[in-house]
């Protein structure tokens, strides 16, 4: 086995699959070759380093219950976050199309005073449902 | 437990059990995985949770052709890479302050910042390498988190070894 050889297999040394032939082979070279012995410290020193400072980080202590009492919240959700709002402005458009139609006053009255009412139910119902989301937590 | 368990309670629609198996054997496995792409505890943390999430939104729909731990480490690393993009902004600037060791043969690498060198390595090598160690050196378990053939994972360990050997030598 030349140089590049040996070396390759010191690599892998470091993956603990070297065979006890593999292993005698590297032990004989490196005991005959300074540039390969030289490579084998330097090599040894970084895996040494590498395992005290690749240091394997935990999940906090409550990160499960954390997760299930997120899924626990989903799963009490009947409906997505946007469609309370999508229903609100949707209906609002129908009731004012409907008021401009029917009610005998000027078409920019009924506007403005659809939209006015528009915003201001929807802003209520922002505080019901952000009421009724802090009871349920 | 075996993934064998959570298929069969899937089939049994008793999702909320499967879930708790789920955590039970990869929770810290999935979490390893996003902390060596994201290099940060505290954020790993937070998408590891978002991966639960999704998968947990998902889990009615697995339908059993890939095993559970490649489409879980999938999800892991999807999340992952689009949590990376969204902070790519704030990386850059910090990389601006990023300052290179002063590394030299004479100080040995045990006074040099490994993990500074590190992260000078191309980002597939940093991950594989870090992966290791997380890992308690598993060549399979580092495969099957990135999804690779345990070949090219050594292939990469190989290289970025050499490389950081050669950043200590300069």
């Amino acid at each position: 086995m030349d140089c590049r050889e040996i070396q390759e297999s010191l690599l892998e040394s470091f993956e603990g699959t070297l065979s006890a032939l593999e292993k005698s082979q590297l032990d004989r070279h490196l005991a005959e070759c300074p540039e390969c012995k030289q490579f084998a410290v330097l090599q040894s020193q970084l895996d040494l380093r590498l395992r005290e400072e690749i240091a394997a980080p935990q999940l906090s202590s409550g990160f499960r219950a954390g997760l299930l009492a997120h899924i626990a919240r989903q799963r009490r959700e009947p409906w997505p976050d946007w469609l309370p709002d999508v229903a609100h402005f949707a209906g609002s458009g129908v009731a004012i199309g409907l008021c401009t139609l029917l009610l005998p006053l000027p078409v920019p009255v009924v506007l403005g005073t659809g939209a006015l009412v528009a915003f201001l139910t929807y802003a209520l119902q922002t505080l019901l449902l952000s009421a009724l989301e802090r009871q349920i937590e | 437990m075996t993934d064998e368990d959570v298929q069969n309670l899937l089939r049994r629609h008793r999702f909320a059990a499967a879930l708790e198996l789920l955590l039970d054997r990869y929770q810290q496995k999935v979490f390893r995985s996003v902390y060596s792409i994201l290099k940060e505890a505290g954020r790993a943390e937070e998408v590891t949770q978002d991966v639960f999430l999704k998968m947990w939104q998902v889990l009615p729909d697995y339908d059993g052709r890939a095993s559970l731990s490649t489409w879980l480490y999938t999800i892991a690393r999807n999340t992952s890479l689009s949590a990376l993009r969204a902070e790519s902004y704030r990386k850059t600037l910090a990389m601006e302050d990023f300052q290179p060791p002063a590394a030299n043969w004479e100080a040995g690498p045990q006074q040099l910042e490994i993990k500074q060198l590190v992260q000078r390595l191309p980002e597939v090598q940093q991950q594989v390498i870090t992966l290791f160690y997380l890992q308690d050196r598993s060549v399979e378990d580092v495969a099957q988190m990135l999804d690779l053939p345990e070949g090219t994972v050594k292939s990469h360990l190989h290289r970025a070894r050499r490389a950081l050997a050669d950043m200590v030598r300069r």
